[in-house]
């Protein structure tokens, strides 16, 4: 209790709201106190579980002047809506932070994320002028777009403005290879390490653009302009109704940069690794996996870490934050189920390696999603595999009995692996307890 | 010699008399007309310039050209969907038998460097193509598309990507283009990518149902015909073809001459895949298994190129011709050999084995007594590459008879057979017996169509009726390796072809058969047998590409599609039910994306 380090997985829907309090880790004065941390506080869904997570976490707080709270370290993994959605001057009023970390691709002012910056720019733009457009779209596009919002706007505004401001501090943008006195978190007996994003954001994580194509097709694209549209072409010959379904048809660059742009955001995801009396804790925000590291080339992060932080990723993890609400591309693991060895089911072995014979696994997990855009997030399959390398899992064909057939888009999506063991996700936690958090503890 | 003059009138009338004309008189009365086009890609260096040009290019003249181009069968717009802007169609010139531009200057090898000319060109390719595939020399007919509608859109410059595309939805071909505004690559201008998607647009029109198929092999036939088209076309270039025989020149025979080739094309095609295909030598093994369509495809373009360089060889050897002329005697051979079986093809699901049968026995029909024993070589190849086995061999070389009469319980007369789909059906139900189609099955005529095929002499084979039936099995996936698919229904589709000649004598029977009764008898019963396999060959199939995460619906709006979720199939409910169907291919290189799965078609968000 007093001595177990708690993760606290709010149910925010598609989203990460996740509380850590490392025990007895931080030195005030004579005594040793315990170190209280909000990784991320967003959604998809609409703000009422983000107040309702932000009320629970000021309970959980000590008191600090002002009658306020106090929090030690707010992390900020990534821009996208899911994350940052919550962060506001009023859901924040009560609570005094010590630090805000965000990730060194946020920084407006940062050299190397220079054309990372400019692509989600643009796709901004394009994303925006396809928002007006008030067409149909599908659930997932939906999402795409809503990644683009302008309401993304007012909660970067509050994280580098309001909440400083309102703490008395500046933010910190990090990155992989800070020292422990950069990163400023002085710790007794444990330690946060930034193992992601590299520093150098448009190398790694971009990748090279030799023939300068991707701006360059930007100044002409019209998805980009923010010119009132033109009229529609002129047609000679063919129908009106053919050409309506030629464009539908047709690749979008406007898409294609969105896309871009938004795996580039989650493979800038802010990767913490938090060591505690030989725990060893992984933070993964969204940060998503591909077959290799490639030079030169749009990287996975996992890939990247894997290439340039090895040493500090490849020992067996005692807890992990399921990346991207359980989506197939952000635990790295094979897919394909066929066996083989890649490098990311060498990755998955190495941080959660099954436990051999009859022994029982020693690790831990948690998942915080929710079925509703994406098909596929979660992907079952996945969290059915995860189910087999770590000890705090639940069998929720058994637990909730005729309720999980009620899960969104049962037949197609859970009902092959209701029955393996998972890890527990805030989607059904909920369903079977009623209470609005899952907690995971790690005893020392 | 004096230079012939028409009026419109005159040409008109020449016009509806050409299949009787041959091309040199065609291209005398202007029935066929010469246009620039770069025969392979555009040229880099004023060196290249000279050469960059099809001087073989002949296109079809219809009286009711016009601008775009616009034709009878195509529609060129010239749309950029990421500009937004639709550029000026060329404007046909009546007088000049030409396109010009909007400055009324005519579009050809001195003016290229403009979108119009761009327009001409990916018209001319396709007008070109359109008339390979339906010639008598081919098909002898004219070839339907897939979708509603008898224009096929082109668009030359549809978009900045590395990309290039057939899609049946949108009745269109769309080809992207590379860089920057000077250094622009246009995929439009490259003949091998025009022809490679304008084969699958072909082949979805006389056989749509292959696309309805989680076959891999169905797959990979779609991507061999595309290279097949580019491979074949490409060798009608008499430049082309005597580069590939340049170390021979003055050499009269010898198999060194025509072994190079091989060697000769593969330099000369190095990274242009759609080429580079025909040389390789992979067998059925290298692909047991495997699910990426262009490179399994490669067993097939590579055994057919074998063939090629095998014919060539013989008609230097033993018919004492020289490299030259063989092998371009053989390039006009192999138009029939290998385009006239698609007519062979059962509707469904076609396999690498279904063709190369098809192959021979279209060969027998136009050849019988075989007397140079071009079959035995052909068996010979596909053998080796794995796509026939020693027991086929035995079945073809046994004497049999080449034409044998159908056994049918009700006569009809092949031309009210042949007279409507409807009279094709009743003939069809009064024969199910024989046909070995099950009672119950409520059966399509998907096809019903009359061919007129030529030999390479231009002697005639006998008409060719074609009738191609389908019904659809029920099938439940009661199963958890159906994935998300699970418990839910689809269907197999089962039927066959049948190919008749005006006395009734079949030309060729192939068939996919259904896992229900169909009768008594051997026959029947060993038919049900075939289709209990099939039945469970399809399900393991359909399991295979679930959990591969090859199946994916695409992701997209009005304003266009985001390309990367297009996985190699898609989904969809019809009726209740799903049919699972082959999505247009992204990426003009081979399948390097198939490796990563299910993910590839994931949005991050």
């Amino acid at each position: 209790m007093a001595d177990k380090l708690l993760v606290r997985a709010y149910n925010v829907e598609v989203g990460d709201c996740f509380y850590c309090r490392i025990p007895k880790a931080k030195k005030v004065g004579p005594h040793l106190e315990d170190f209280h941390m909000l990784v991320d506080c967003g959604s998809l869904a609409a703000g009422t579980h983000l107040k309702a997570a932000v009320e629970n976490v000021e309970t959980l707080l000590p008191a600090a002047a002002g009658g306020k709270r106090h929090l030690d370290l707010l992390v900020v993994t990534h821009e996208h809506k899911d994350h940052i959605a919550g962060f506001d001057a009023q859901a924040f009023q009560n609570i005094t932070i010590d630090r805000i970390w965000m990730n060194t691709a946020m920084d407006p002012a940062h050299p190397q994320a220079g054309r990372t910056l400019e692509l989600r720019r643009l796709a901004t733009i394009a994303m925006r002028n396809l928002a007006a457009l008030n067409l149909e779209l599908s659930p997932e596009l939906e999402s795409l777009v809503a990644l683009y919002g302008v309401a993304n706007d007012e909660a970067m505004d509050a994280l580098r403005n309001t909440l400083p401001t309102a703490s008395g501090i500046t933010p910190t943008y990090v990155h992989a290879g800070m020292t422990p006195a950069q990163l400023d978190v002085p710790l007794q007996g444990a330690s946060i390490s930034v193992i992601g994003p590299e520093h150098d954001i448009d190398r790694f994580y971009l990748g090279a653009d030799p023939d300068g194509t991707l701006f360059g097709l930007a100044a002409t694209g019209a998805a980009f302009s923010t010119r009132p549209p033109a009229p529609p072409p002129v047609l000679s010959n063919i129908s009106r109704l053919d050409f309506q379904r030629l464009q539908s048809r047709m690749m979008s660059s406007a898409l294609a940069f969105a896309d871009l742009s938004g795996k580039v955001t989650n493979n800038t995801s802010i990767v913490l690794l938090i060591e505690w009396k030989g725990k060893r804790l992984l933070f993964v925000g969204d940060a998503e996996w591909d077959t290799k590291f490639k030079e030169g080339k749009a990287n996975g992060a996992w890939n990247v870490m894997w290439h340039e932080r090895k040493n500090r990723l490849n020992a067996p993890l005692d807890f992990l934050k399921i990346g991207h609400h359980g989506s197939e591309n952000a635990t790295p693991w094979n897919d394909q189920e066929d066996g083989q060895v890649t490098e990311p089911s060498t990755i998955l072995d190495a941080i959660l390696p099954r436990p051999a014979g009859g022994a029982t696994a020693k690790a831990k997990a948690v998942v915080s999603t929710k079925r509703k855009n994406y098909d596929t997030i979660p992907r079952s399959a996945l969290l059915a595999e995860i189910g087999t390398r770590i000890s705090n899992v639940r069998n929720y064909k058994t637990a909730l009995g005729a309720e999980a057939s009620h899960l969104p888009k049962f037949t197609e999506f859970e009902k092959p692996w209701i029955g393996s063991n998972q890890p527990l996700r805030t989607d059904c936690e909920l369903v079977l307890t009623g209470v609005p958090f899952v907690d995971v503890e790690v005893e020392a | 010699m004096a230079t012939l003059t028409f009026t419109a009138a005159e040409r008109r009338a020449a016009y509806a008399a050409r299949r009787f004309l041959g091309s040199t008189l065609e291209e005398k009365l202007k029935l066929r007309i010469p246009f620039d086009v770069y025969f392979q890609d555009p040229p880099t260096t004023p060196e290249e310039a000279a050469q960059a040009f099809d001087t073989d290019c002949l296109v079809p003249w219809e009286p009711g050209l016009g601008d775009g181009p616009t034709s009878a069968r195509f529609a060129v717009v010239d749309y950029d969907g990421h500009t937004e802007k639709m550029e000026a169609p060329a404007r046909w010139d009546d007088a000049t038998d030409s396109f010009v531009g909007p400055d009324g200057k005519r579009l050809d090898r001195h003016n290229t460097n403009n979108p119009q000319f761009r327009q001409v060109n990916v018209w001319a390719i396709v007008q070109r193509a359109l008339e390979f595939f339906e010639t008598g020399f081919a098909l002898g007919r004219r070839v339907p598309w897939a979708f509603e509608g008898n224009r096929l859109i082109v668009v030359p410059q549809a978009g900045p990507a590395e990309n290039a595309y057939y899609d049946r939805q949108s009745k269109s071909l769309q080809f992207y283009y590379l860089g920057l505004d000077d250094k622009r690559f246009y995929t439009s201008t490259s003949t091998d990518i025009v022809n490679h998607e304008f084969g699958h647009a072909v082949l979805d029109g006389i056989q749509p149902y292959f696309m309805e198929s989680v076959v891999p092999q169905t797959a990979a036939f779609h991507e061999f015909m595309g290279d097949l088209t580019a491979i074949l076309i490409a060798l009608r270039n008499t430049d082309f073809r005597q580069r590939l025989l340049v170390e021979t020149r003055g050499a009269l025979r010898g198999d060194t001459t025509l072994s190079k080739i091989a060697e000769r094309f593969g330099e000369e095609v190095e990274g242009k895949p759609y080429l580079r295909s025909a040389v390789n030598k992979m067998t059925m093994k290298d692909v047991v298994h495997d699910q990426r369509p262009h490179f399994m495809s490669q067993v097939l373009t590579g055994a057919m190129f074998d063939i090629i360089i095998r014919l060539s060889e013989y008609y230097v050897k033993k018919r004492g011709r020289s490299a030259a002329e063989s092998f371009w005697n053989t390039i006009q051979r192999m138009q029939g050999i290998a385009i006239q079986p698609l007519d062979f093809l059962a509707p469904i699901d076609v396999t690498f084995r279904d063709y190369a049968l098809a192959v021979l026995r279209s060969d027998e029909i136009a050849s019988p007594t075989d007397p140079d024993g071009y079959r035995g070589m052909m068996l010979d190849v596909f053998i080796k590459r794995g796509i026939l086995q020693d027991t086929d061999r035995q079945a073809f070389l046994e004497p049999h008879h080449v034409f044998e009469r159908l056994p049918l319980d009700v006569f009809h007369d092949v031309s009210s057979i042949a007279s409507s789909r409807a009279d094709a059906y009743r003939f069809l139900d009064d024969n199910r017996r024989n046909l070995l189609i099950p009672r119950n099955a409520d059966i399509v005529v998907s096809d019903l169509c009359t061919a007129h095929k030529l030999t390479r002499q231009a002697r005639r084979l006998p008409r060719q009726v074609i009738v191609r039936y389908l019904w659809r099995e029920d099938v439940v996936l009661d199963d958890v390796r159906f994935g998300q698919f699970a418990g839910q229904l689809t269907s197999m589709l089962c039927g066959g072809t049948l190919a008749l000649d005006e006395n009734g004598e079949v030309l060729a029977s192939t068939r996919k058969p259904g896992s229900e009764p169909v009768g008594e008898g051997e026959a029947a019963v060993d038919e049900q047998q075939r289709g209990v396999q099939r039945r469970t060959a399809f399900l393991d199939d359909l399991a295979r590409r679930i959990s591969a995460g090859r199946i994916a619906p695409p992701i997209g709006s009005a304003k266009g599609l985001l390309a990367k979720t297009l996985a190699p199939l898609t989904s969809r409910v019809v009726d209740g039910a799903i049919r699972f169907e082959l999505a247009p291919h992204f990426g003009i290189h081979d399948d390097k994306d198939e490796e990563l799965g299910g993910r590839s078609w994931q949005i991050s968000s």
